[in-house]
């Protein structure tokens, strides 16, 4: 019990005296998270809106494919883009593997359809007179579709939380494919790994505190917005 | 007075078993017609098709002399002289004045003429004063009235209205009443859908009665037009039937 609560002592300190390791971590950590969502939610909310809207031939399929990557793991994801991305593979020229970009990529592709599934589920439960009202009012399908984004804006955004949720707290392809570079691909779940692993517990714990503490915060925001 | 809508051989699919067929339907503008008929007669069906939300999958729509089978950006200039108010409309959660000005902006009117237009609107529907209230916070009554504030605002050639004055109060009735025996002296074509089979004569609408999804023989308006032939020649892609939004002729 000493073990654990000196090590938590000493974790909040790392916390509280901006200790430059954890910031630097915390830091690679939300950069490559945020860019990940933002290019999700850039490809993952049109696909959602237009697989609710649109029907078309290979429509199921699509819909199975985008379940399927939903539930694979991320080290999955990892292991087939360092395939792709390894200096032997078909993309090794362009010289990504092990840093930022490579795991951006792969957190988008971890994140694109968990945002196009949940905007699925958002445009599907939309009330069905919001496009129809749009469009009599003068709105062409463009004008209507984004006005049906507007109106469903609350479950949009939660459905970028969740993907947000999702690659802030992944492992596989943060080190995969970053290959875990101290100051340059180490995320917080990365450092957590190794950190322990070299039995620096009080290290990992203070990432883990601040890690706990943002999924906390995103799952209290997507509370309130499901509440709106 | 010549049509502002020339259906011909109308055929419309609803689910597995339901059709609307009109063989014609001449609509004259300025003209206040009442839509009667049962339930499942096809009244809502066929003011969706009016208002260009739904496609038939054969025949022939005019309006006015324009042929209705155009590219969306088409479509979208057709629709912007048609309005429809549904019976159960839906509000955008916004204030009252910016779900008015909605139409409005996508027309280009701007600034005053904007704001007038909107005063001018609820004024017209007994809800002077509600510009900044929230849509969301609307009673049932008052939700539908600004649904027709909306449409009237934009001034439509046709309007287009699916039981106005179902479950009203008497106040909202004798509103409605008056906007629709008024509207067409200013030129607009009005269709009304109603139960209530006392009210096309006392608003001295003509009526259009349906049953089965189809006119009754001793109300075909007019005598058929010469697009007859043109008709024929229309092939409609087959609509879309997996979801509700995909009912809308997108």
């Amino acid at each position: 019990m000493d073990y654990l609560l000196t090590s938590l002592s000493a974790a909040i300190g790392l916390i509280t005296q901006l200790n430059q390791e954890v910031l630097s971590t915390v830091g690679i950590s939300l950069y490559t998270s945020l860019t990940a969502i933002l290019l999700a939610s850039v490809l993952g909310v049109p696909a959602g809106i237009a697989l609710g809207l649109k029907q078309f031939t290979g429509r199921r399929l699509v819909l199975t494919l985008l379940n399927t990557l939903m539930s694979l793991p991320s080290v999955v994801i990892g292991l087939l883009l360092f395939g792709m991305l390894s200096r032997q593979g078909p993309l090794g020229g362009w010289e990504l593997l092990y840093t930022p970009l490579a795991m951006i990529i792969g957190q988008t592709v971890l994140a694109t359809p968990i945002v196009a599934n949940y905007t699925l589920s958002v445009i599907n439960g939309a009330d069905n007179r919001i496009m129809s009202t749009a469009m009599t009012l003068g709105a062409g399908s463009l004008q209507s579709g984004w006005q049906l984004l507007k109106e469903t804006r609350f479950g949009i955004m939660a459905a970028v939380i969740a993907g947000f949720g999702r690659v802030i707290g992944e492992v596989g392809v943060a080190m995969m494919l970053g290959g875990n570079i101290r100051g340059f691909t180490r995320t917080m779940t990365t450092a957590i790994a190794l950190e322990t692993s070299k039995g620096e517990f009080a290290f990992g714990l203070a990432l883990g505190i601040v890690l706990m503490t943002i999924v906390l915060l995103i799952n209290l925001f997507l509370n309130l917005l499901q509440h709106r | 007075m010549k049509p502002v809508f020339s259906l011909q051989n109308i055929q419309l699919g609803r689910g597995n078993n339901f059709n609307l067929w009109i063989e014609r339907l001449e609509v004259r503008d300025g003209v206040l017609y009442s839509l009667t008929g049962p339930n499942g007669a096809g009244k809502s069906t066929l003011l969706w098709l009016l208002a260009m939300l739904r496609r038939p999958e054969s025949g022939a729509i005019y309006f006015g002399d324009t042929l209705v089978h155009g590219t969306r950006s088409e479509l979208k200039k057709l629709r912007q002289q048609i309005t429809l108010v549904e019976q159960a409309p839906y509000l955008f959660d916004d204030t009252v004045a910016r779900n008015i000005a909605f139409g409005l902006r996508l027309r280009g009117i701007q600034g005053e003429e904007r704001n007038n237009r909107i005063s001018q609107a609820l004024e017209d529907v007994g809800l002077g004063g509600f510009e900044k209230r929230k849509a969301r916070e609307l009673s049932g009554g008052e939700v539908r009235r600004v649904a027709l504030a909306r449409a009237l605002a934009l001034r439509p050639k046709v309007l287009l209205l699916d039981e106005p004055t179902a479950n009203i109060d008497e106040a909202s009735l004798q509103i409605v009443e008056a906007l629709l025996t008024s509207l067409p002296q200013q030129g607009m074509t009005i269709i009304f859908s109603t139960h209530d089979l006392d009210q096309p004569e006392r608003l001295g609408a003509e009526v259009i009665r349906m049953r089965d999804g189809k006119l009754e023989a001793a109300t075909y308006p007019a005598s058929p037009r010469q697009h007859v032939a043109t008709a024929e020649k229309i092939t409609w892609p087959r609509p879309l039937k997996i979801s509700e939004s995909s009912y809308l002729w997108l």
